[in-house]
């Protein structure tokens, strides 16, 4: 019985440390946000016909850049409602996490974009390249955040290998298509995923508050 | 089995509040007043009382400041505090092993 209680007291010591560690502010707005200003700029990229390999690479870091700065807003606004210090250990783990998949996703887009030779077919790779790197960044940030975070990241891992494996296959059948059809292939995974998971998240998250 | 480890159990942190708060505090070089009462689910008037008896112990030292012109209170463990607690996870862990082995 002895037993039972101090193994029962680690056990619960354990988990509280665990909990001290993970990250849980802001993610169903934060969610929300990038998925709807993924396929707001999915929708805008098209209509407005951005179809040069440099344009298309400048765009969506732009987006990405509007993205992170409306994350950080939505993350600082929490804090400042809970009167929490912004700059938390949880809060820095995941932003470390996140920063060199982030750091070589910009690289790559300034290869691919930098050189004036460079035909906009071949900025195709660009997407997919993004969602590995994003899903590794998201993977990572999620062993100090809640558990669906890590699948969340396989989820763009794989669909990122998906489109390369498809994208190589069709640029030696038949090619590809003009590069602006990519803007749709960035709505529909930077932004639906993010969507559908900030409503799973909105959901799972009252669901706990009411238990 | 030999009592010995058991008595020698710190009772300031051996209390299921302060334990929590302690763990927490462990993992974390500094938690918000409101970050340990979401984390905890206790209410105020628990959080502060066995902050104040951690105090008193010298293992939780305290800091107020102001965020955007808001009060903000953030605890952290002093040394004595991080070594009381070490002291206190190796006892159980005793007690553990020497349970097992039968002694």
């Amino acid at each position: 019985m002895t037993q039972d209680w101090a193994t029962e007291h680690l056990q619960a010591i354990r988990t509280l440390m665990e909990r001290a560690a993970i990250y849980r502010r802001a993610l169903a707005p934060i969610t929300l946000f990038v998925g709807s200003t993924g396929v707001v700029a999915a929708a805008v990229g098209w209509f407005a016909a951005i179809d040069s390999h440099r344009a298309f690479g400048l765009y969506w870091i732009l987006v990405c850049l509007v993205a992170l700065a409306g994350a950080f807003l939505l993350v600082r606004r929490q804090a400042l409602k809970d009167t929490e210090a912004f700059w938390s250990p949880p809060m820095r783990r995941v932003a470390q996490a996140l920063m060199p998949p982030f750091f070589v996703g910009l690289v790559s887009c300034a290869i691919m974009v930098m050189p004036k030779w460079r035909e906009p077919l071949q900025v195709w790779w660009l997407p997919p390249i993004w969602m590995v790197l994003y899903g590794c960044a998201i993977h990572a940030a999620g062993f100090f955040m809640p558990r669906g975070m890590k699948l969340f990241g396989w989820g763009f891992v794989l669909a990122g290998c998906l489109i390369l494996a498809v994208l190589n296959l069709r640029s030696y059948a038949s090619g590809l298509p003009a590069l602006v059809n990519a803007h749709w292939l960035m709505g529909a995974t930077f932004g639906a995923f993010h969507l559908a998971y900030g409503v799973y998240l909105c959901f799972s998250e009252k669901r706990k508050n009411e238990a | 089995m030999n009592p010995e480890p058991f008595l020698q159990l710190d009772r300031v942190i051996h209390e299921k509040g302060r334990l929590a708060i302690m763990s927490l505090l462990a993992a974390s070089p500094q938690l918000s007043f409101t970050e340990l009462r979401d984390a905890l689910n206790m209410t105020d008037g628990n959080i502060t009382a066995h902050i104040r008896t951690l105090q008193v112990a010298g293992y939780v030292s305290v800091t107020k400041a102001f965020q955007g012109g808001r009060p903000l209170t953030t605890f952290a463990l002093t040394a004595q505090g991080r070594k009381a607690f070490t002291n206190y996870i190796n006892l159980l862990e005793q007690i553990v092993r020497q349970t097992k082995s039968g002694k």
